[in-house]
């Protein structure tokens, strides 16, 4: 199965079809917008943090499939760590992600792995890192975020 | 065989023969294009106008006759209503700057189409910003055809300057700018018309259009990038200030102030783009003796076959529909996401552009973020249309 196959029929079509965390929900704590004017993504992220905690996380936004898959996996991925978990975690993403890097998989990030494949698309690489930095963005009480 | 003439095209993506559907964000050029940019690094290698040495004596000589080509190219009356610019971009920015702010005062207007490319919206709005001039659009309809029905009310005692597109690069809508400029020539109204997709496509006459300024991109037209004319009635070039200040711009230079001189080295400050100018002049002549009708006719057909192609894939919507335009076509697919499209397609060899295309009002105007847009050129092929319809139903497969 060619790279392509593989990170669209693994990954992106199951979070596509079945989005977790999808919409705005009732009440959150912080908020930021994740936006890539040029090439049109556009991802908010809405995020309640109780006790140190990331208790609930939702997105919603117009975007591509691998950019709304990130975002699904995410949701999913950081919900119930602690911010500085997390912090750990998205450092480790973002080395994950270089197109430079060497490593393509961290124990530590289980599922979220297979977004590696991104990779192997470097144009699409800043699609699958922009819910992730809007995120960091909302936790750190940034309004907005891009990867562009 | 033309299409043998392009080195560009006959390169492989991903193991598969590049079907090569991005012409209206760059063209491919030709290998006289790319002979005559290496002729000139190779054994005319000095700068113009300046010494009197032999190399010199010919590469001035070679980037006049250039100069000479691209006039013949657009039948403008002399090779000295040209100027060398970057690029449409540059070309639009200096008429803004040097031809129509000392003409405008708050309250004006400058009359703009809601087809046009980021840029020939940008260098209004900056010269608006500078002088309190206001920017009005004329509207476009559901076809994406321009809505001309109120031109005369738009063109009103306060509109110094109309700046249209010739033809759409998001959309291909080719505009009726010969109409346009009667109806501002009318009211006393100076038109610029930014052709960066209409020189690659159509016959261009800057005389029989009676434009006051004309700008041509040349990486559109199979020429070099940073390479492009803008042509200007001679009256208004004469006129006009310099743009930028700097070498060859001057006839003489004190401390005190200096004479510039004449048009159009008036608007050519410091060493140009000498191997790109060739280059264009090159692409010129390669257009001419291709014949600027058999280009038309050919980029006609495979419109029309292309269209109907394209619609044989389900779901599939097309933005612009105007009845006469270019071989581009904007389009979105039901349930698939443009970059998805873009990505999965580059797989089979497709190259295409997604996006906004640099022209964000039209896709508001259609309540999009963008679409796919595929834009061919005379070198296509109708099996090439054929291409990208499998490799948009493989797209669509993937998806199910």
């Amino acid at each position: 199965m060619s790279d392509l196959n593989k990170l669209y029929k693994e990954t992106i079509l199951e979070h596509n079809r079945n989005p977790r965390n999808y919409g705005k929900p009732e009440t959150w704590t912080h908020e930021a917008e994740g936006l890539n004017a040029v090439c049109g993504d556009l991802v908010h992220v809405y995020l309640t943090i109780e006790a140190g905690l990331l208790k609930q996380i939702n997105y919603a936004g117009e975007s591509c499939a691998i950019s709304m898959a990130s975002a699904s996996m995410m949701t999913e991925f950081s919900q119930g760590m602690t911010v500085s978990q997390w912090q750990h975690h998205f450092d480790l993403f973002k080395q994950l992600m270089d197109k430079s890097g060497q490593v393509d998989s961290f124990p530590e990030l289980g599922p979220v792995n297979t977004l590696a494949t991104v990779k192997k698309f470097p144009s699409r690489i800043k699609s699958a890192t922009l819910c992730w930095y809007a995120l960091a963005a909302a936790i750190n009480g940034e309004a907005t975020a891009t990867t562009e | 065989m033309l299409r043998e003439q392009f080195p560009g095209l006959q390169v492989k993506v991903h193991g598969k023969p590049l079907v090569y559907l991005d012409n209206a964000a760059t063209a491919q050029r030709p290998q006289v294009v790319l002979d005559a940019i290496n002729n000139y690094y190779l054994y005319n290698n000095a700068n113009i106008h300046r010494g009197v040495h032999s190399l010199s004596e010919s590469a001035t000589e070679l980037y006049e006759q250039a100069r000479e080509s691209l006039a013949k190219l657009i039948n403008a009356p002399s090779a000295k209503d040209l100027v060398f610019v970057r690029g449409c971009t540059e070309g639009v920015n200096l008429v803004a700057q040097t031809f129509v702010r000392n003409r405008v005062k708050a309250g004006d207007e400058i009359l703009i189409s809601h087809l046009e490319h980021h840029s020939n919206i940008v260098p209004w709005q900056i010269l608006c910003e500078q002088t309190g001039a206001i920017l009005k659009v004329i509207p476009m309809n559901d076809q994406g055809e321009l809505v001309l029905d109120d031109l005369d009310q738009l063109l009103n005692e306060k509109t110094k300057f109309m700046s249209v597109v010739h033809v759409s690069n998001a959309l291909g809508t080719i505009n009726p700018v010969k109409t346009m400029i009667q109806a501002a020539h009318d009211k006393g109204v100076p038109v610029l018309v930014d052709g960066a997709q209409a020189m690659p496509h159509i016959k261009v006459d800057v005389q029989d259009l009676d434009c006051d300024f004309y700008t041509v991109s040349g990486h559109k037209m199979y020429g070099p990038t940073g390479s492009g004319v803008l042509y200007g009635k001679a009256e208004h070039l004469n006129a006009m200030p310099p743009y930028h200040g700097g070498g060859e711009m001057i006839s003489k230079v004190t401390f005190e102030s200096s004479i510039y001189n004449a048009v159009p080295a008036k608007f050519e400050a410091g060493t140009p783009n000498i191997a790109g100018g060739i280059g264009l002049g090159a692409a010129a002549e390669f257009m001419l003796s291709v014949g600027l009708d058999k280009i038309a006719q050919r980029d006609q057909a495979l419109r029309v076959y292309a269209e109907q192609a394209l619609l044989k894939v389900p779901g599939l919507r097309l933005i612009g529909t105007a009845q006469n335009k270019s071989p581009v076509f904007s389009f979105v697919i039901e349930g698939i996401h443009a970059h998805d499209i873009g990505t999965i397609i580059d797989h089979h060899g497709v190259a295409i552009r997604t996006g906004h295309h640099c022209t964000m009002p039209i896709f508001q105007y259609f309540g999009l973020a963008g679409s796919c847009r595929a834009s061919f050129a005379f070198y296509n092929t109708e099996k090439e249309a054929d291409v990208l319809v499998e490799s948009l139903l493989k797209a669509k497969a993937m998806f199910e």
